[in-house]
């Protein structure tokens, strides 16, 4: 019957919004009853290395919630091309365009609304689905009520939606919370863009938001004009259904700057509009050309893809713990337990692209062919991409391709390299002052001359069309004589000795040093 | 309330004095009663026929826009340099019959930004309307030139252009509107029938019906597009609906007579319809007696009407 249409991005927009945003994707859900009801929420520009909003918060979603929500993450890289118009981060007409085109077309109703709305039926008992069910062809509003945070924040347990709607119902009248706020048509309500409900089809007819709009601010003012213009009247829903806001007010959100706020001219996207259409975006609104990744949280979820992954490529522990040590004495020492290390290495890319396209550099034969096992378990399709300047490593699976490193380095879209010690095995106890056989040497020395290599490089070898650095991945480079080197090339966060990784994109110092290092990284100094 | 009341004692279809109610009500507390006057003006506005689908979108509203007209007064009120509120009381004008108050609106929209192609299609209509034809086509052309794929104000030129007897430049508007619909079923084939392409309307009439099966237009127009390809009727397959139009079904089957038919169109348009039809019915029998149907229709009726520009290209025909 209809598709809510959401968007927003992993990251901290606003007050507690992993609270407002749960109490809302578990609330909508609860007043759909129709079976092709969705939510769909447009994950825009997360970084590729975390997961989308909704699968952080995904333990606090209902059953029902994670059924209907779609989520089609933008990735940074398809944002790129817009990142100099604006200063903001998620783009709004992009995202609920993009939405809109992948929607379920036997919906005949689109919801836009977003991630801190209640929509409270006002005959209990009744659904969304069932009101939208009866409504003839318009252009319906309703107006905002506003929720103190302290309410849905001290009082809603956001995995119980009937039982937070029932206390909204109480609190309405308790505390004096419905005041309707009228505005100017073609507005109709203040806060508009939290209830507008258009047919599926006029929103296509008319090309969905105004993709222009980059600034942020007033995109539900600019669909009302011209969906106002184009059904000659704004409807109101108002004796079907509130709407609650969460109000958001302790800490400002980072598009809003005061009086110093940048937003989309209100003359030109408002006030002087004078068409419904927008002809000069009626083949391109929604990025129909482009492949967007479409994520469920009721099934193949990040969590199943990475126990999949692991349980593939190795056996449970036989012990109840192993041992480490950082002690100095061991810079030099460069075993590590692969077992222990595979689940962090996996977790570093769970979150890219399944087609994504990885070069494995490394020592040891065994995290090959266990990371390999991992990745095609955990459901990728891109190639691991082994140079043939390695030697004495696992060719054979199928995800493997190998071929000469200036070869493959315009292939990858991720790098992992790996300092261990080609010679150690899996029974070894670790860092007991191990040293590197020659061999082994020799093998570091072709792990440590082809990483200095990739990320100089890197802005020259990207794949044809990529603008983003691309990410390097460091196995075993934490405390060790290899981290000085790997952090000389990446930017990287400190991270804990036990979880043997470090990762970040290649460091772009401009000075004298920086140069330095490049160049030497080129030359293979 | 009892203004409203007494609106709707005047008017009972007054969907927007319905919704003033119920939202009086609704303050009042009176939430049940409240619930039925938004339901009432709910069914008004569903059971309202639309304009025809190949139409500028302001001339596919219908109804009463009496609440857009006060609320764009207050905004005017307020901001008097932007456009978007002349333009949106012209269409409310426009869309409840009021061309000439639409037009002065439109005309003040230009003043204050002469480069609005949209607007100058938006005038053209409201021209056309008002029967001036000849600066109906300038403004619509202004808008075409600004947007040579802008599909309804190549309909709105062709309609403007039949109104000054330009048959052919009409049809040249129409079949460029035709293509640009591609994919848009009801649209194509109301342009189809205009032009009396029945061959090219069938088809289109076919998936308009797949979408909207319950349109008793798309059935009446499929069966007289059938006729005139000299098919079967399939009368068989015609649902039974009641009133107007389908009185028209039940001529084609036969059931009702020439002179019943006409008692029974109790609208101008209704009227237009029903002649053309009886034109569609005599057309086997007596080509003569179908032409003079459709001669009638066009001097009585404007060329707006579908049944008017499909009896100028039937009568065009006509063997020398």
């Amino acid at each position: 019957m209809f598709s809510v249409i959401v968007y927003g991005r992993n990251d901290s927009h606003g007050y507690n919004l992993h609270k407002r945003a749960a109490i809302s994707f578990n609330a909508i859900a609860e007043v759909m009853s129709d079976p092709d009801d969705e939510i769909l929420f447009v994950d825009y520009n997360t970084p590729d290395d975390h997961p989308t909003f909704p699968e952080a918060i995904q333990d606090t979603l209902t059953d029902k919630a994670k059924q209907v929500l779609r989520i089609f993450r933008v990735r940074p890289e398809q944002h790129v091309h817009l990142k100099s118009k604006t200063h903001l981060v998620a783009l709004e007409s992009q995202s609920r365009n993009i939405a809109l085109r992948r929607s379920n077309p036997r919906n005949r109703w689109i919801l836009y609304t977003n991630t801190d709305m209640l929509l409270v039926p006002r005959r209990e008992g009744e659904s969304l689905s069932m009101i939208f069910g009866d409504l003839p062809d318009g252009f319906y509003q309703i107006p905002r009520f506003e929720l103190p945070e302290m309410l849905w924040e001290a009082a809603f347990d956001r995995r119980d939606p009937a039982g937070n709607l029932t206390k909204l119902r109480d609190w309405a009248v308790r505390f004096h919370l419905n005041q309707v706020v009228h505005n100017f048509m073609p507005m109709k309500y203040d806060a508009l863009g939290d209830f507008q409900a258009a047919l599926r089809e006029d929103m296509f007819t008319i090309h969905g938001f105004d993709e222009d709009m980059l600034l942020g601010w007033h995109c539900d003012s600019n669909l009302a004009a011209r969906l106002a213009l184009y059904r000659g009247r704004v409807d109101t829903l108002i004796d079907k259904v509130f709407g609650y806001h969460c109000d958001h007010t302790r800490v400002a959100a980072v598009n809003n700057k005061g009086r110093l706020t940048k937003m989309n001219d209100q003359d030109r996207f408002i006030w002087d509009v004078s068409s419904p259409y927008l002809p000069s975006q009626a083949d391109t609104w929604g990025w129909p050309d482009v492949q967007i990744e479409e994520i469920r949280l009721d099934r193949d979820t990040s969590y199943e893809r990475f126990v999949a992954g692991l349980s593939a490529a190795m056996e449970p522990a036989t012990e109840p713990y192993r041992s480490t040590n950082l002690d100095w004495h061991l810079y030099s020492d460069l075993t590590y337990d692969l077992h222990h290390t595979l689940p962090f290495v996996c977790d570093q890319v769970l979150t890219y692209p399944r087609s994504t396209a990885v070069m494995l550099v490394a020592s040891r034969a065994e995290l090959v062919s266990s990371f390999t096992k991992a990745w095609s378990a955990m459901g990728f399709t891109g190639s691991v991409l082994i140079p043939s300047e390695c030697k004495g490593l696992p060719e054979a699976h199928p995800s493997i391709k190998t071929g000469a490193f200036s070869d493959l380095v315009g292939m990858a879209d991720l790098f992992i390299f790996e300092f261990g010690l080609a010679s150690q095995t899996q029974r070894e106890t670790v860092r007991l002052g191990r040293s590197a056989s020659p061999s082994d040497t020799k093998s570091l020395n072709t792990v440590a001359r082809l990483f200095a290599l990739a990320a100089s490089i890197e802005p020259e070898t990207r794949p044809k069309g990529r603008r983003l650095p691309r990410r390097f991945i460091g196995v075993n480079v934490i405390y060790n004589k290899f981290w000085p080197l790997f952090t000389d090339h990446i930017v990287a966060n400190i991270n804990p000795f036990c979880s043997q990784v470090l990762a970040g994109i290649p460091r772009r110092d401009a000075s004298l040093k920086g140069k330095v290092l490049r160049f030497r990284g080129r030359i293979g100094v | 309330m009892p203004l409203y009341q007494r609106a709707l004692d005047l008017e009972p279809m007054f969907d927007e004095a319905l919704e003033g109610l119920g939202q009086a009500l609704d303050v009042l507390g009176y939430i049940e009663l409240a619930a039925e006057k938004y339901a009432a003006a709910r069914r008004i506005r569903a059971e309202t026929r639309l304009g025809a689908p190949d139409r500028h979108f302001v001339l596919r509203q219908r109804g009463h826009f009496r609440a857009e007209v006060l609320a764009y007064d207050n905004v005017i009120w307020s901001l008097k340099k932007n456009t978007l509120p002349y333009i949106a009381r012209g269409n409310a004008f426009l869309a409840s019959g009021q061309p000439d108050a639409a037009l002065a609106n439109y005309n003040q929209a230009l003043r204050l930004k002469r480069d609005l192609p949209a607007v100058a299609a938006l005038k053209g209509e409201a021209l056309s309307i008002l029967g001036r034809y000849s600066e109906a086509v300038e403004s619509l052309s202004v808008a075409v030139e600004a947007r040579p794929n802008d599909a309804e104000a190549l309909g709105g030129r062709a309609i403007a252009r039949l109104g000054l007897g330009l048959l052919g430049e009409a049809n040249t508007d129409w079949r460029r509107q035709f293509e640009l619909l591609q994919g848009r079923a009801a649209a194509c084939a109301c342009v189809a029938l205009r032009m009396a392409d029945w061959a090219l309307a069938l088809p289109e009439l076919d998936r308009a019906l797949e979408k909207e099966p319950h349109d008793p237009y798309w059935h009446l127009y499929r069966l007289t597009a059938r006729r005139r390809l000299e098919m079967p009727a399939d009368l068989a397959d015609l649902p039974s609906i009641g009133g107007w139009p389908g009185a028209l079904l039940a001529l084609h089957a036969g059931r009702i007579t020439p002179d019943e038919i006409l008692k029974r169109a109790d609208t101008d348009d209704r009227h237009a319809e029903a002649i053309f039809q009886l034109g569609v019915l005599a057309f086997d029998r007596d080509r003569k007696v179908a032409e003079a149907y459709w001669q009638e229709l066009v001097e009585r009726f404007p060329p707006s009407l579908i049944e008017h520009a499909t009896a100028r290209n039937e009568l065009a025909r006509r063997p020398s």
